[in-house]
C-alpha cells in the first residue's frame, strides 16, 4: 500500500508542472519563492458581488464538535477546514457558530502544540463574533491561521503548517463550488481559476517525508489536486464550465470529508 | 474616531506579525501605507512578503487574485533614502494596475482583476544609498 502511495506521487509529479511566467516580464527577474494563499473570505467577497449566497446552509456543524484524530497531519489538514468553516460562519453572521469554531480553534491547536501561539487570536474570535464585529473576526481569524503557521515554522513544524492551508483551501473551495453550483454564474465559476495555488500545494505534499506521504490520506489529497488542475486551468480560452464546478465540488467534499474522517 | 480604529487594528496587525520574529521596519512601513485604506473597508492580510534587494534588479511575487474584488498592494522599505516601486502584471504580461503612487521608500498599486488567475507583481529598488535594501509588501482586498 505503501509503495503504491509513493508510486502513484512520482508518476503524477509531472501533472502538477508550474504555471510559466508571462514573457513580457524582465528575463533577468527572480521570483519570490513565497506563495500567500488567499483566505476564503477573499473568494466569498467577490461571491458575494455576484448575489446573495445562502451562507447559513453552507456551514458544516460538525466542524465544531470535531474532535482531534488520527496523526498530527490529519490533526492540521482538520485545524486548516475548521478555520475555513469559521469564514463561512461569518458570512452567514451566525455568532453562536463562530464561537464554537473559536473554541474549536483552540482545542485543534492545543493537540497539535500550538495552542499559547493562538490563544489571543482565538478569544478576539469569540468577542468579537460575540459584538458581530464580523470584519475584526475576519482579521482575526485570517491572524489565526498565520499565527498557528508560524508557531509551526518554529517547532520545525513546517509541513504541518502547509497542511492547515491545503485544510483552508479544501474547506473554502468546496463551499464556493456548492454556492456556484447551485445557481450557476459564468463569473463565480471563473473563481475556480487559481492553477498557481493548485501546484504550490502539490510542491508542498511533494516535500513532506516519505512516511506523511505514504499515508492513504495524503496520497488521496495529491490525487485529488491532479484531478482539480485541469479543472482549474482549462485550455486556451474555455471557460470553466457547470459541469467543471460539479466536478471539483464533488472532489473536494471527497477530500474535506476523508480530512474529517475518524480512521484514516 | 474611525481613523483611531483603524490605526489601532493596522498595528495590531503588525505587532501580531512580527511576534515570533524580529521587528520588520519594512513591514511597519508597508502598514503604515495601508492605514487609510483600512478605514475604506479593505482587509489587510495578514501574511505578506519580504525580502533584499540591491537596486534595480527587480523581484517578481506571484500572486492569486479573484475578479470581482478591488486589490490594494503596499510595498514600504527600511531604508528612508530608498526609492521604490512596483507594478502589476497579467498572466499576458500586460500591465493592469489602475492607480499607482510612489513616494520614498513607499509604493502602492491598484488592481481590479479584469480575469480570476495568477498575476505577478514587480518589486524594485530603484535607488538606494545602501547596498542591500529590506522591501515588505502587504495587501488588502474588498
Amino acid at each position: 500500500m505503501k509503495s503504491t502511495c509513493l508510486a502513484l506521487l512520482a508518476v503524477t509529479a509531472a501533472a502538477l508542472a508550474i504555471e510559466p511566467p508571462p514573457p513580457t516580464l524582465p528575463s533577468q527577474a527572480r521570483f519570490v519563492d513565497k506563495v500567500i494563499v488567499p483566505v476564503p473570505s477573499e473568494v466569498f467577497a467577490a461571491l458575494d458581488k455576484l448575489g446573495r449566497p445562502k451562507w447559513a446552509g453552507l456551514i458544516n456543524r460538525a466542524s465544531s464538535t470535531a474532535k482531534p484524530t488520527g496523526e498530527s497531519s490529519q490533526i492540521a489538514l482538520m485545524l486548516g477546514t475548521i478555520i475555513a468553516e469559521g469564514f463561512i460562519a461569518v458570512e452567514a453572521e451566525d455568532a453562536d457558530e463562530v464561537r464554537n469554531l473559536g473554541r474549536a480553534i483552540l482545542t485543534f491547536s492545543n493537540a497539535l502544540g500550538v495552542r499559547k501561539a493562538v490563544v489571543r487570536r482565538a478569544n478576539s474570535v469569540v468577542e468579537f463574533a460575540d459584538k458581530k464585529q464580523w470584519q475584526r473576526v475576519r482579521v482575526e481569524l485570517d491572524g489565526a491561521l498565520t499565527d498557528v503557521r508560524e508557531a509551526m515554522v518554529e517547532l520545525s513544524s513546517e509541513s504541518l503548517a502547509n497542511l492547515v492551508s491545503i485544510g483552508g483551501w479544501l474547506r473554502g473551495t468546496e463551499a464556493l463550488c456548492a454556492v456556484v453550483g447551485a445557481d450557476f454564474d459564468r463569473d463565480g465559476a471563473e473563481l475556480l481559476r487559481q492553477p498557481m495555488l493548485i501546484d504550490h500545494f502539490g510542491e508542498k505534499i511533494d516535500a513532506l517525508r516519505d512516511r506523511q506521504k505514504a499515508s492513504p490520506l495524503i496520497s488521496q489529497i495529491r490525487k485529488g489536486l491532479i484531478e482539480l488542475k485541469p479543472i482549474a486551468s482549462p485550455q486556451g480560452n474555455a471557460r470553466i464550465t457547470q459541469r467543471s464546478v460539479n466536478d471539483a465540488g464533488a472532489i473536494t467534499k471527497s477530500l474535506v470529508a476523508a480530512i474529517q474522517r475518524k480512521s484514516n | 474616531m474611525k481613523t483611531l480604529t483603524s490605526l489601532l487594528l493596522v498595528i495590531a496587525i503588525a505587532l501580531s506579525t512580527t511576534a515570533f520574529a524580529f521587528v520588520d521596519d519594512s513591514h511597519s512601513r508597508a502598514l503604515d501605507v495601508a492605514t487609510p485604506y483600512v478605514k475604506q473597508g479593505y482587509l489587510v492580510r495578514d501574511e505578506f512578503w519580504s525580502g533584499i534587494l540591491p537596486a534595480n534588479q527587480p523581484m517578481i511575487v506571484r500572486h492569486q487574485l479573484f475578479k470581482g474584488n478591488t486589490y490594494w498592494f503596499w510595498l514600504g522599505s527600511e531604508e528612508d533614502k530608498a526609492r521604490v516601486s512596483i507594478h502589476v502584471y497579467d498572466t499576458d504580461g500586460k500591465l493592469c494596475g489602475i492607480e499607482d503612487w510612489q513616494k520614498g521608500p513607499r509604493a502602492a498599486v491598484k488592481v481590479i482583476p479584469k480575469r480570476t488567475g495568477t498575476y505577478f507583481l514587480r518589486v524594485v529598488v530603484e535607488d538606494s544609498p545602501i547596498k542591500r535594501t529590506r522591501w515588505s509588501l502587504a495587501y488588502g482586498f474588498k
